[in-house]
């Protein structure tokens, strides 16, 4: 337990922001303004591809690239996830209790809000030796689509930005894991999807310790 | 000239019918996360963050006003910098943000002209950091500006835009000066920056 | 009854507090704490975090209701999507350490309804429900700017302005 201070002013008091004489503040915005508001696919573009460019310029390789983007993510996965909960009529407002109903969560409410559209599947990794690992699979990621990435590049994966929103999902609800996205596509002519990208989330072992414990009560 | 019912006509139609449209949380957040990283990058350097936002926003424009000269189907010049700054408004900044910015404030030699936007998607759900500095300092949108920088250096204008107030620092209202600082000659090449 | 009303970050740290009494029924708004038990609410809000970690496990809703009681203090929960809790502490005005004298004639007993003097009813409980999910909502907008990051202090005035209100308007 860490130190509560006492319910008295503590001396370090913010120095206080202005508000427009209107006196409107984030406070007196609807979180449901925005929540069907549209903008172009092209400012996404070009924001996303200005924030990629700027990372590259502050990293040795891929895989540091790749970490960063995944940073920029994070925040956002954890505002989402309370505000894609909130946004649930009262009734189905639950949190998610285990690694499946948090996955469903993810491929419906999370890529239905940022992608319009659900995410292909999820996949349980059949190999014994990873029981941690499972996968969300997007035939046609969004972010890579309009993203050119450059021939030295080849390797980097831009989805590695939505691999840091879905971690920050997991971590935000208790499902501590390390997401990170794979190009999958190959670049044979004829293929369907080459931007094919699985998103494989490793959990945490308290994770599969704790449903396990729960299960076993039940 | 085009008048500017048409272009705000013009805008709604692109809109509507020829733009592939997000989210706009996703934008507005990926936005946000990008001022959030340049300010922790750059140690809260508001005015370095400022110049940052405005470069990232000068590559956009080089590459949008092609997008918009495609969609919006003018290849012809607009014939002075009061049509510029109509198609800006109720074209530029609909198709790509949905939102008409009001023109305002003329200098009388029609060289700089105000924007007011009632409206700023980037500018959702933000509360600068009360740190008594990013009030005065931060100007949080201003991508924006870099944005019309390089778009109208591609069609040969040279121009200076910065806000001037902001709601996110307490002002009334959220206003970019816009001044033309010259055509560019066709034949000189558009200066490094 | 008085309240103390807390939001303990995924570190178990304060991300906000305030105390206040009942204003329904002609209370005056004010906690009627003494000293004694201020220092010992704090503490017995961090307590209950335990009982709140096994709840919240078998149960998806948002609000667990009253999840503790220590003496004559009853902990109700609510509990965020990024695991953030919303507790609050309530103390009917006929405890010990409470001091009655605030709330006059509607000091009556366990019996009563009222949302001012019986923690337990289903009054109450709809009562907080509504506090929490009006403080939620106002932690989500806070929560949302860019510039906010996990677990960091609300020092807001305009967002505690919005959490006495909801105090005010249903406790």
């Amino acid at each position: 337990m860490s130190h509560v201070p006492t319910g008295k002013p503590t001396g370090k008091e913010p120095a206080g922001l202005r508000y427009p004489t209107n006196g409107k503040t984030i406070y007196h915005r609807p979180l449901n303004r925005s929540k069907t508001a549209e903008l172009s696919q092209s400012s996404f573009a070009y924001l996303f591809s200005e924030m990629v460019t700027y990372a590259q310029r502050r990293v040795t390789g891929i895989q540091e690239l790749e970490k960063r983007l995944n940073n920029q993510g994070h925040p956002i996965g954890l505002k989402l996830l309370d505000l894609l909960l909130i946004r649930e009529p009262a009734r189905s407002q639950t949190r998610p209790l285990n690694i499946i109903s948090l996955l469903q969560f993810i491929k419906m409410s999370l890529w239905q809000h940022l992608f319009g559209r659900q995410a292909d599947r999820l996949e349980k990794s059949s190999n014994p030796d990873t029981p941690d690992e499972y996968m969300i699979i997007d035939n046609e990621p969004l972010v890579n689509a309009y993203i050119s990435v450059p021939r030295e590049m080849s390797q980097l994966n831009c989805a590695a930005y939505v691999a840091g929103i879905v971690e920050g999902v997991c971590d935000g609800a208790a499902f501590p894991a390390r997401v990170t996205a794979h190009s999958v596509g190959g670049n044979e002519d004829g293929e369907m999807w080459p931007g094919k990208t699985v998103f494989l989330l490793k959990f945490q072992p308290e994770v599969l310790e704790r449903e396990a414990l729960i299960a076993s009560k039940v | 000239m085009m008048s500017a019912s048409k272009a705000s006509r013009l805008g709604e139609e692109i809109w509507k019918t020829r733009i592939d449209k997000v989210n706009s949380e996703l934008v507005v957040l990926t936005y946000g996360t990008i001022v959030a990283q340049l300010c922790k990058d750059f140690d809260s350097d508001y005015v370095e963050v400022n110049k940052q936002l405005d470069k990232m926003g000068y590559n956009i424009g080089l590459r949008l006003i092609e997008d918009y000269l495609a969609k919006s189907n003018t290849m012809r010049r607009c014939a002075n910098f009061r049509e510029t700054a109509e198609m800006i408004a109720k074209v530029g900044f609909k198709i790509f943000l949905n939102i008409t910015p009001t023109i305002t404030n003329w200098t009388s030699d029609s060289k700089q002209f105000s924007l007011v936007f009632d409206e700023n998607p980037l500018a959702d759900f933000v509360e600068l950091p009360d740190d008594g500095r990013a009030q005065d300092e931060l100007w949080f949108s201003n991508i924006l500006c870099g944005v019309l920088r390089g778009a109208l250096e591609m069609v040969q204008m040279q121009v200076e835009a910065h806000f001037i107030s902001d709601v996110l620092r307490g002002n009334d209202t959220t206003e970019m000066r816009i001044s033309l600082i010259r055509y560019i000659d066709d034949e000189l090449p558009p200066e490094d920056d | 009854m008085s309240y103390y009303f807390a939001i303990i970050g995924t570190q178990d740290n304060p991300l906000f507090e305030y105390e206040f009494g009942t204003s329904k029924q002609g209370g005056d708004g004010q906690a009627h704490f003494n000293d004694q038990a201020r220092h010992l609410n704090q503490f017995v809000l961090h307590s209950s975090l335990d009982i709140v970690e096994e709840v919240q496990w078998t149960n998806g809703q948002s609000y667990l209701k009253a999840i503790d009681k220590f003496f004559n203090n009853y902990i109700s929960c609510f509990i965020t999507g990024s695991n953030v809790k919303l507790l609050l502490l309530h103390q009917p005005p006929s405890s010990p350490g409470g001091g009655a004298s605030g709330l006059g004639a509607a000091a009556s007993t366990r019996s009563s309804t009222s949302i001012a003097a019986n923690p337990t009813s289903p009054q109450t409980e709809e009562a907080v429900k509504n506090f929490f999910t009006e403080a939620y909502e106002n932690y989500v907008k806070a929560t949302m700017s860019p510039f906010y990051r996990a677990n960091m202090e609300i020092r807001n005035p305009v967002f505690r302005a919005r959490v006495v209100a909801a105090g005010r308007k249903y406790l």
